[in-house]
């Protein structure tokens, strides 16, 4: 399946961060990010942890051409996304990218079906009723099928939280990008999102790089990056040794 | 544009029916305004303008020369010369259109003039028993007048025929009523310079226009030179025209031509038509001032929209939406709430003024009407929803402008929405 979508193969750099710098504010500046290096490979299941402060949503977030750098290069299959204008950014954002936040970020006056196919009717690939099949059977896989026509405010919290998930897979991405996916979570809720998570990269080979607060839900990943201070203090693949 | 795009704007709308429809009421109440007030003043502009160009000529040729021919012996000896009349009398100054009927197969044979005829026009007294009244007499070749102003559809009572044999008088209905005199009742007209003769009534004519049909009386040519004592004077050229609207090209060309002043229609109700223009602009101001209202209806609420939706602009912004997605949402929303606010305004407005139609008033100032006087202009329905439109698009440019520029790591960070 993975190799018809033109998927990179397993071990492919697909999203490399080189000697990157994140300075925040007017006047006085404050560097949240040290000339990080880092490079993801497909198919790798990444999590990213770190004290609150450690800039480790701010690393997820120039991953995501969400924002630039001060310095350094993004580069997404090879494309700087510094060198990218908004529109660029935008629609690299919409073809190869999914994001997942802690707080979903659904919209509220779509229903849970309209609000996975909107990012498919955006990118353009899919006629409206395509759209519409793979977006049912994206829920489906998740056990969201019956709940395709409620609107998001009628979903619990675990809900609206694998909804937003089916919304960032949904559009055949190749990254996806999480924020803290669990930390508005109960742990019973926690539990199948990180579910959802595992089975995404294991079954459909996704590249995920994800955010979290939790210990132990990110000694689940492939590889463990630790932040702090605006550094990368420790990479712990435990397939081997990284080189990024 | 993505259909996706509208898809997000039509919902986005329809789930804040309740402020969506405050804007489409503001604009609704401005397109309505535009269209009744419009159709008033209109109502009596055109009423007045169509009376007058019924009743009046298009083009007047004045017996005023612009250009006085020169005198007969420097004619002769084609140069110019010194002459000087001794003796003249003032009835040798008597102003007149000369060879008025040459004039008149002239003026007929020239592109674009339907009719023309030569009439004589001054200020007389009709004396009906004791009751004297002063009266605008126009002395007309009635046939030929008949073709130009079409006074005969407007006699009411007799006929306009009974004018061509001699002795006979059309007076106005305003006058009739004044001195109380009917048809087949004699009446005498006379002017303090020539004769006073005995007339017979023949119609009554009533133009709808109460300062015309209060003052004015028709007589058979002859009659008018003879109340005048301007016998053979032909004073005026009345002139009909294909197209109303030329007459000012036409007076000037006639000028030129024939070295009499001319007047167009327009001319002739300066007046009015400063008047109309004054009142129209006045009338602009106001509309323009109650639409800008109902742009601003629409420019709060859309603030509003775009802060609520500051968090969707975000998460639309990092799923792939370009800014131009969102500004063109915003803009969509704005110029949906204009049109169904216009659609409503065009039609709400349309039976409003059908309603004014049928109100029961009385008018008797420039024009005479039982109803209040409303003209249904369809331009007016389509110049409220482009108006509104465009106001629309203006108000919700600076929303859906700040709704473009928010950046979504700056949502997702918390520093704004």
């Amino acid at each position: 399946m993975t190799a018809a979508r033109g998927w990179p193969e397993p071990g492919e750099v697909v999203l490399q961060c080189e000697r990157v710098m994140r300075e925040l504010g007017g006047d006085v500046k404050t560097r949240i990010l040290h000339e990080v290096s880092v490079s993801i490979r497909a198919r790798e299941f990444v999590s990213l942890t770190g004290a609150s402060g450690s800039g480790k949503s701010t690393l997820l977030y120039l991953l995501g051409a969400l924002d630039r750098p001060s310095s350094g290069r993004v580069l997404l299959d090879g494309v700087d996304l510094g060198a990218l204008d908004d529109d660029g950014r935008g629609a690299l954002r919409g073809n190869k990218l999914g994001f997942v936040f802690q707080f979903h970020f659904l919209l509220p006056e779509f229903s849970v079906l309209e609000n996975v196919m909107i990012p498919m009717l955006r990118r353009g690939r899919r006629s409206r009723s395509s759209a519409r099949a793979h977006a049912l059977a994206t829920l489906e896989k998740m056990g969201l099928g019956e709940l395709a026509a409620r609107r998001p405010g009628q979903l619990s919290g675990g809900q609206q939280q694998r909804v937003s998930i089916a919304r960032a897979v949904a559009n055949d991405p190749k990254i996806v990008l999480a924020d803290e996916p669990t930390g508005n979570l109960d742990t019973a809720n926690a539990e199948g999102v990180m579910g959802v998570f595992e089975s995404l990269v294991r079954d459909e080979g996704l590249t995920l790089v994800m955010v979290t607060h939790e210990r132990a839900f990110a000694a689940r990943a492939s590889r463990q990056l630790v932040m702090q201070d605006g550094h990368i203090i420790s990479d712990l693949d435990q397939r081997g040794p990284s080189d990024g | 544009m993505p259909r996706v795009v509208l898809f997000i704007a039509l919902r986005q709308l329809w789930a804040r029916k309740l402020l969506n429809s405050i804007a489409v009421l503001g604009v609704m109440l401005g397109v309505l305004t535009l269209i009744a007030i419009n159709a008033i003043m209109q109502g009596f502009q055109v009423k007045f303008l169509d009376n007058i160009l019924k009743i009046s000529p298009h083009v007047v040729l004045l017996d005023k020369q612009l250009r006085p021919a020169p005198p007969i012996l420097a004619r002769f000896l084609r140069r110019p010369v010194v002459a000087e009349v001794a003796h003249e009398t003032p009835s040798d100054r008597q102003l007149r259109i000369n060879r008025p009927l040459e004039l008149l197969r002239s003026i007929e044979a020239l592109p674009g003039v339907v009719a023309a005829a030569g009439s004589l026009n001054g200020s007389a007294v009709l004396v009906f028993g004791p009751k004297q009244y002063p009266v605008d007499m126009r002395g007309i070749e009635p046939v030929s007048q008949d073709r130009v102003t079409q006074v005969s559809s407007y006699v009411t009572t007799g006929s306009y025929r009974a004018l061509t044999g001699s002795d006979g008088i059309i007076v106005g209905a305003g006058i009739a009523q004044r001195i109380g005199v009917r048809v087949g009742d004699r009446v005498s007209l006379g002017s303090p310079l020539g004769q006073t003769l005995s007339l017979k009534v023949v119609g009554i004519f009533d133009a709808g226009i109460p300062p015309v049909d209060a003052t004015r009386v028709y007589v058979s040519l002859r009659d008018a030179q003879a109340i005048l004592g301007k016998p053979d004077v032909v004073g005026r050229v009345e002139v009909r025209l294909a197209t109303p609207a030329r007459a000012a090209d036409v007076a000037t060309q006639l000028e030129a031509v024939f070295g009499y002043d001319a007047e167009s229609w327009q001319e002739s109700n300066a007046n009015f038509l400063a008047l109309f223009k004054q009142q129209n602009s006045i009338i602009g101001f106001v509309i323009g001032a109650i639409l800008a209202v109902g742009g601003f209806g629409i420019l709060a609420i859309q603030i509003m929209i775009v802060l609520q939706k500051t968090r969707d602009i975000a998460i639309l912004r990092s799923v792939g939406f370009r800014r131009t997605d969102i500004l063109t949402a915003f803009l969509l929303q704005g110029a949906i709430i204009a049109l169904v606010g216009a659609a409503v305004g065009d039609l709400s407005g349309h039976y409003l003024v059908r309603f004014l139609g049928t109100m029961k008033t009385k008018q008797e100032s420039l024009v005479r009407s039982e109803t209040f006087l409303v003209h249904d202009d369809p331009k007016m329905y389509v110049y409220g929803a482009l108006f509104a439109l465009v106001v629309g698009l203006l108000a919700s440019f600076i929303p859906a402008w700040r709704g473009s520029r928010v950046e979504p790591v700056d949502v997702l960070r918390g520093q704004i929405g």
